[in-house]
């Protein structure tokens, strides 16, 4: 029945609905830029959701942990067959999401009869100097989109649109700096993700409930501490002052606990 | 799924070095020094520089001691151009699986993956055209410990307790670290830094001497071996500067 057009844009519309469902409930992932290199954070409930790719590149995601492990191993044969043939400096993000994994992710998407990838990726590449940092977001059609400085995923395109404005009132130079921004914007995603489960339908509500967030950063931390007792704060660093061609390091809780706002990586009293 | 980046790499299609005749009987390019002993913080690695084919020498600023991740260093002697595939074979294997398994490939399974390449290359080797007999140190964090091991060409791997050799000119510096070690003023494995860089520039000034093919200090072109130190913190490399101090101060009398 799919031979017919609009049956096949109907099953792609539906399919479309039931992706973004998939995503509701997920965590949001932010890359930031800042002077020490690129941070990747999230909150995970065990499952890591931060990945190392190759020297430069990191990967965070958002979705199905089996779709997201087969899309991982992809990038990473892609990558290191790509670095041993050529160059380790040929392997960039941009060429292995345009020519790799963003056209299998569309065609994954569109054959109606097969299942989709319910995945949302972000792709961290440090760049070579200072300001050449990049991010490259993969939508589950396969769409992707290419940044700088800051990038987000999160279950709808309006709530990343307000984790980024997030981003955008924090200025990042510092390490501390680029967690502090993370940690607020994740707030602001998570809860109005949340607040679109909870009131399902009423998103002006949760709208203005988010730019009230914004504004107000002790409640966003609070949000945070309370994350806490069931989620786990993850953030990786492509450091560029490592030694070494492989840039990527997770931080521990220690340096974590340093680098966190407001006590927050401290045990509540 | 394995992580197993050399099978990847063959289901691709590639065959690592040239089997067959074709190449038997021409002057490779080939020939060496390399030496690793362990010293009071880890293990010290060093290697000379010059590459040779039959009586021509073809280059004097070859590294033959290669970094192939944080915490490991392969020596190489013989074929350059297979052993050089070698190590990047390993330094993309050992990547691989650390990205792909989410932990660090064990120090076992490090000397296992470049006894199978070496195996792998024995048509060539026997062949007379890629022949490599490498020197594989590195940290075993299961076991706390920095370790030395050997290889034949054919694969056999062997632990180097003290110290190890390989190359042309090894024969020749073999018999001086055995004399240090059991009679001199303290053990290799008491050495400083310090003492054991010294000990390495006099060892590699040695098999210069004695051996051809192996290239030794050259001061007016600021040419000095290789040497690597492995330690708890990971590789390092001596700096040009603070060997040629070290050279002018301890090692240049008599050369």
């Amino acid at each position: 029945m799919y031979e017919e057009p609009y049956r096949w844009i109907e099953a792609v519309g539906n399919r479309r609905q039931y992706l973004d469902d998939q995503f509701k409930p997920g965590s949001p992932v932010i890359g930031v830029s800042c002077d020490t290199g690129v941070l990747l954070m999230t909150m995970s409930k065990g499952t890591p959701k931060l990945y190392e790719i190759y020297d430069r590149l990191a990967l965070g995601g958002m979705g199905h942990p089996a779709d997201l492990e087969k899309l991982r191993f992809t990038l990473l044969e892609m990558a290191h067959v790509e670095g041993f043939n050529r160059s380790p400096s040929d392997v960039t993000g941009s060429r292995i999401v345009k020519y790799g994994i963003a056209p299998m992710i569309k065609q994954a998407f569109e054959e109606v009869f097969k299942a989709p990838f319910i995945v949302k990726i972000l792709l961290a590449e440090l760049g070579l100097k200072a300001g050449k940092d990049s991010f490259l977001t993969i939508n589950f059609d396969g769409t992707f989109e290419e940044k700088s400085q800051y990038a987000v995923l999160a279950a709808s395109a309006a709530i990343e649109q307000e984790m980024m404005v997030s981003l955008r009132q924090h200025p990042v130079v510092s390490l501390e700096q680029a967690v502090n921004a993370a940690v607020c914007s994740w707030a602001v995603g998570d809860r109005v993700q949340r607040q679109a489960l909870d009131e399902s339908g009423e998103q002006r509500e949760a709208q203005a409930g988010s730019a009230r967030l914004v504004n107000d950063p002790d409640l966003l931390y609070e949000h945070i501490r309370r994350c806490m007792n069931d989620m786990t704060i993850e953030c990786a660093l492509l450091d560029r002052h490592v030694p070494g061609a492989s840039k990527y390091r997770t931080l521990d809780p220690d340096e974590l606990e340093r680098l966190l706002p407001n006590n927050l990586g401290r045990p509540a009293a | 799924m394995q992580g197993d980046f050399y099978q990847l790499l063959k289901g691709k299609g590639y065959v690592l070095g040239v089997p067959g005749q074709a190449g038997a009987g021409q002057n490779l390019t080939t020939a060496t020094t390399i030496l690793a002993f362990k010293y009071r913080d880890g293990v010290l690695v060093a290697g000379d520089r010059r590459a040779t084919a039959g009586n021509l020498v073809m280059y004097d600023r070859t590294d033959k001691v290669l970094e192939i991740d944080r915490h490991s260093v392969m020596a190489i002697a013989g074929v350059p151009a297979t052993a050089y595939e070698m190590a990047r074979i390993l330094e993309h294997s050992f990547k691989y699986y650390r990205r792909t398994q989410l932990q660090e490939l064990s120090f076992e399974g490090k000397l296992r993956a470049l006894s199978k390449l070496l195996k792998e290359n024995v048509p060539a080797a026997l062949a007379g055209t890629g022949a490599v007999a490498p020197i594989f140190s590195g940290y075993d964090a299961e076991h706390d410990a920095a370790k030395i091991y050997f290889y034949d060409i054919l694969g056999a791997e062997f632990e180097g307790v003290e110290y190890a050799v390989s190359g042309s000119g090894s024969p020749t510096i073999r018999g001086i670290l055995h004399y240090v070690n059991t009679w001199g003023e303290q053990p290799l494995s008491a050495m400083s830094e310090e003492q054991a860089t010294v000990q390495a520039l006099r060892l590699l000034t040695s098999a210069a001497e004695f051996d051809s093919a192996t290239g030794g200090v050259n001061r007016d072109a600021g040419l000095y071996p290789v040497i690597k130190f492995i330690t708890t913190a990971g590789v390092r490399t001596m700096l040009d500067s603070q060997l040629r101090s070290l050279f002018e101060s301890k090692v240049s009398r008599g050369v």
